[in-house]
């Protein structure tokens, strides 16, 4: 098990200096930021004088070496558009991601694996038929749809939720939370159910799939046959053995949400990182686009090991060589 | 029956209060959101308007038709070509306290140079030094004779020298500490920036005292805040959405034309078609303007003959649009011996102006009905830009208005010759160059005579636009906000697009 998280770790470190590698060349063909930095009226002379004291003036190779020790030493960098650290910038976005996504995965996590127990158990049922044809509408709606059309509903007819932003925070030392207040957990839900509609959709027709296969195995047979409520052989030993496959996709969702609620947070103006990547892609500020997809890297990366280890702990059959 | 008094008492109370909170506090949706908040460090005006509330200028642009007018000057005037001496307005304070003084106006204008802190690094350079008269008089000398000098100090915002100097450079480019109409109070990025009168203000209290700006840049997001009652304005309403919001009977919708003109630029190198004024002349007749305004543009839009507009100095009223006439056009391509046409590449952002990439595909179309082959070569600024500065294009769509009101800066930025040596046509992106305007553009800026140079100005806007056709001119944007009628808003859009909060009441 050591080895095996040791081996995988080092991976990851090959994986991230590979991203770092394309994305900084990448964005390096993206534009000139020296042309917005100098401002609109700077002369060639200007420009080349802001060009140096940037460092941008030097070869491709020794700028990225220069950013690599840096990243090294936990620097990524300033915006080139603000002007402070890059990755204070991205962390001070962390927590409104992380709520929303956390919220979101919850809600389809338990939302998606209870109704899929639910519609396993009598497929062929009408409400249950209902259900799984809704579920291909939650695959197949693009999120931007959904989120305008939530928006719609509830914000601009129905007036009962609020259609952007956070609403009241409160900050707790570094972290400056929207879950302790009302205001907050309403703004909360419309984006946390834009981004967890694909999600659960996909948790519903997965759990119902290996359900239907499980419950027609011996076992379960069997169980039944000992006479076992039905609480007990559908939890205990139906569910988790279809959960192996359901926890890994919802840890590589939670993974995916945090890395790229680009669009979910752009419509409900979401003060996370993935608006701020947008804005930033838009304005072409290299420093905080390359921080932050080393920063998606490294999230994706870890949860991936997460789940494997998790894996090994819903599964004792697994093991690690 | 005492028990019920105190109860209408408080009810009273309560609705008094109530009335107050909502006549003195103001909830607008921004389109654009602030970058940070050191004032030099951005000059674009979706930064300016912001650090505007905060800070003031030396001098200030005022209400609907943008005059120049005193700020923290009380009055300035131009000594000689490269003098200008500024009285400074005495008993003004920062917000932390400091009192105004000479001191922070050098301060201010050494600290404009440094390109780590100021993206005015061209304007700080230009000058030569600052002289501190007494307290409250200075005297700036540039290196060369800039007529627009004073023209420009509305975007220049004073900062207190002591206090910028004791704080950590990071916390002065998230915290600003101005004279301004209004004090800082928080800026969550992305969700808000809220700030509070100051009630000392030297121009006196504005009649607002708590405004929270909510930065919201997808425009469908922004109409459904308004609509459904969360801000009670929004700035920047697209074009494909007008309809719809002037429509819903709780918006009004209030329009401004703007200051920015829409424009094509075109290369004349020399054995190239559009060396010939001729193919220029036909470009200009074969462009259908008056269609791209009512198809492309929605009816948002005015055309322009020309690239200033009215209140710049250098603007003449009796400039008229080339009239759409297809068949001349054809005659002319005739004439110059391009009968069968010939092929350019026609750049232009795809995420700057109003409907950008919309009108270079029209205007393609157009040029191709008579016989001129174009490729379209659309992109993001962040690239299309660089290449403009570069010189690599040859014939480009681009949108323009001067901060300082004054066409001189422009002329000298798009129109001369490149020429790296004495920093002019930087973004004279198709290489244009014309010896004549050069030397006539030269010779304005050792006018001092405002009427004398705003008469040159005026010849040279002419020469450019008649006789040479520099540029082919498409149109003035027009700026579009809303607001909740409800909310008993006095709103007047300035033409910059700045918010000035001072200067909107309720």
């Amino acid at each position: 098990m050591v080895t095996y998280i040791a081996r995988r770790l080092i991976q990851g470190f090959i994986v991230l200096l590979a991203v770092s590698m394309i994305c900084f060349f990448i964005f390096r063909y993206m534009g000139d930021p020296v042309i917005t930095m100098a401002g609109r009226y700077a002369t060639f002379q200007e420009r080349e004088e802001v060009r140096r004291i940037f460092g941008l003036d030097q070869p491709m190779y020794v700028q990225y070496g220069r950013f690599l020790w840096n990243a090294a030493h936990g620097n990524f960098g300033k915006s080139y558009v603000s002007r402070v650290p890059a990755l204070g910038l991205i962390m001070e976005r962390f927590p409104a991601t992380f709520e929303l996504a956390l919220f979101a995965v919850c809600l389809a996590f338990s939302t998606g694996v209870g109704l899929g127990v639910l519609v396993s158990l009598k497929p062929y049922a009408l409400r249950n038929r209902l259900i799984m044809a809704g579920s291909l509408g939650g695959i197949s709606i693009p999120t931007f749809l959904t989120g305008i059309l939530l928006i719609m509903i509830f914000a601009v007819y129905g007036g009962l939720l609020p259609s952007f932003g956070r609403g009241e925070t409160v900050q707790v030392g570094f972290w400056r939370t929207g879950l302790l207040t009302l205001d907050g957990i309403q703004h909360l839900i419309l984006p946390a159910l834009t981004l967890a509609s694909y999600q659960l959709a996909v948790l519903l027709r997965l759990t119902r799939a290996g359900m239907r296969e499980v419950m027609t195995q011996e076992y379960i047979k069997t169980a039944w046959s000992k006479g076992l409520p039905p609480r007990k052989v559908i939890f205990k030993h139906a569910l988790r053995n279809v959960m192996i496959p359901v926890v890994t996709i919802a840890g590589l969702q939670f993974g995916e949400i945090l890395a790229f609620s680009i669009v979910t947070e752009t419509i409900y103006q979401w003060p996370g990182m993935g608006n701020l990547l947008l804005v930033s892609i838009y304005e072409n500020d290299q420093p905080v686009i390359v921080t932050y997809i080393m920063l998606a890297s490294v999230i994706i990366i870890s949860l991936n090991i997460v789940v494997d280890i998790l894996y090994a702990v819903l599964n004792p059959k697994i093991r690690y060589a | 029956m005492k028990k019920l008094f105190l109860i209408a008492l408080t009810a009273a109370l309560m609705l008094v209060a109530g009335q107050v909170m909502a006549q003195t506090s103001i909830v607008v949706a921004q389109d654009d959101p602030p970058r940070m908040m050191n004032p030099h460090g951005d000059d674009s005006d979706a930064g300016l308007q912001y650090f505007a509330n905060f800070f003031d200028g030396l001098l200030q642009r005022k209400g609907s038709e943008g005059t120049l007018a005193p700020a923290l000057a009380e009055r300035w005037e131009r000594l000689d070509a490269l003098s200008w001496k500024f009285w400074l307005r005495k008993g003004v304070k920062f917000h932390n306290g400091n009192p105004f003084t000479a001191a922070d106006v050098k301060f201010t204008f050494e600290r404009l140079s440094n390109p780590e802190v100021s993206e005015f690094v061209n304007t700080g350079k230009s000058i030569d030094k600052i002289d501190i008269l007494d307290d409250y008089t200075v005297v700036i000398k540039t290196k060369d004779p800039i007529p627009w000098f004073a023209n420009n100090m509305h975007q220049i915002f004073i900062m207190d020298k002591e206090d910028t100097e004791s704080r950590d450079p990071g916390n002065v480019m998230v915290r600003p500490v101005g004279t301004g109409a209004y004090k800082f109070v928080e800026w969550v990025k992305g969700s808000y920036v809220k700030m509070e009168a100051n009630e000392n203000y030297w121009e006196g209290a504005p009649p607002i005292k708590k405004v929270e700006i909510r930065p919201i840049t997808e425009s469908s997001t922004r109409f459904a805040a308004l609509v459904s009652g969360q801000v009670d304005m929004v700035t920047g309403v697209p074009v494909e959405l007008y309809d719809k919001i002037a429509a819903n009977p709780k918006v009004r919708v209030v329009s401004r034309p703007a200051r920015r003109s829409i424009f094509l630029a075109l290369g004349n190198k020399p054995g190239t078609p559009m060396a010939d004024i001729r193919v220029r002349k036909a470009m200009y007749m074969a462009i259908n303007e008056d269609e791209i305004i009512e198809k492309v543009m929605r009816g948002h839009a005015a055309p322009a003959a020309q690239i200033p507009d009215p209140p710049t100095i250098g603007y003449r009223d009796d400039l008229k649009r080339m009239p759409y006439d297809p068949e001349g056009a054809k005659k002319l391509l005739k004439e110059a011996g391009y009968a069968n046409g010939f092929e350019v590449t026609l750049s232009g952002p795809n995420d700057r102006y109003i409907q950008d990439e919309q009108i270079v595909e029209a205007a393609a179309k157009y040029l191709a009905k008579v016989g001129i082959k174009v490729k379209l070569d659309v992109k993001p600024k962040s690239i299309f830009f660089p290449e403009v500065a570069e010189g690599k294009l040859e014939f480009y769509l681009i949108g323009w208005f001067d901060g300082t009101f004054d066409m001189g800066r422009t002329y000298f930025k798009l129109a001369h010759t490149r020429d790296k040596e004495k920093g002019y046509g930087e973004l004279n992106g198709a290489n244009y160059s014309n010896a004549e305007l050069d030397k006539m553009l030269e010779s304005t800026a050792d006018i001092i005579d405002i009427q004398k140079r705003e008469k040159v100005l005026q010849d040279l806007n002419k020469m450019a636009m008649v006789d040479l056709i520099v540029w082919i001119p498409l149109h003035y944007q027009v700026d579009l906000y809303a607001v909740l009628k409800d909310r008993g808003i006095k709103f007047e859009p300035r033409p910059d697009r700045w918010m000035i909060y001072k200067e909107i009441s309720k």
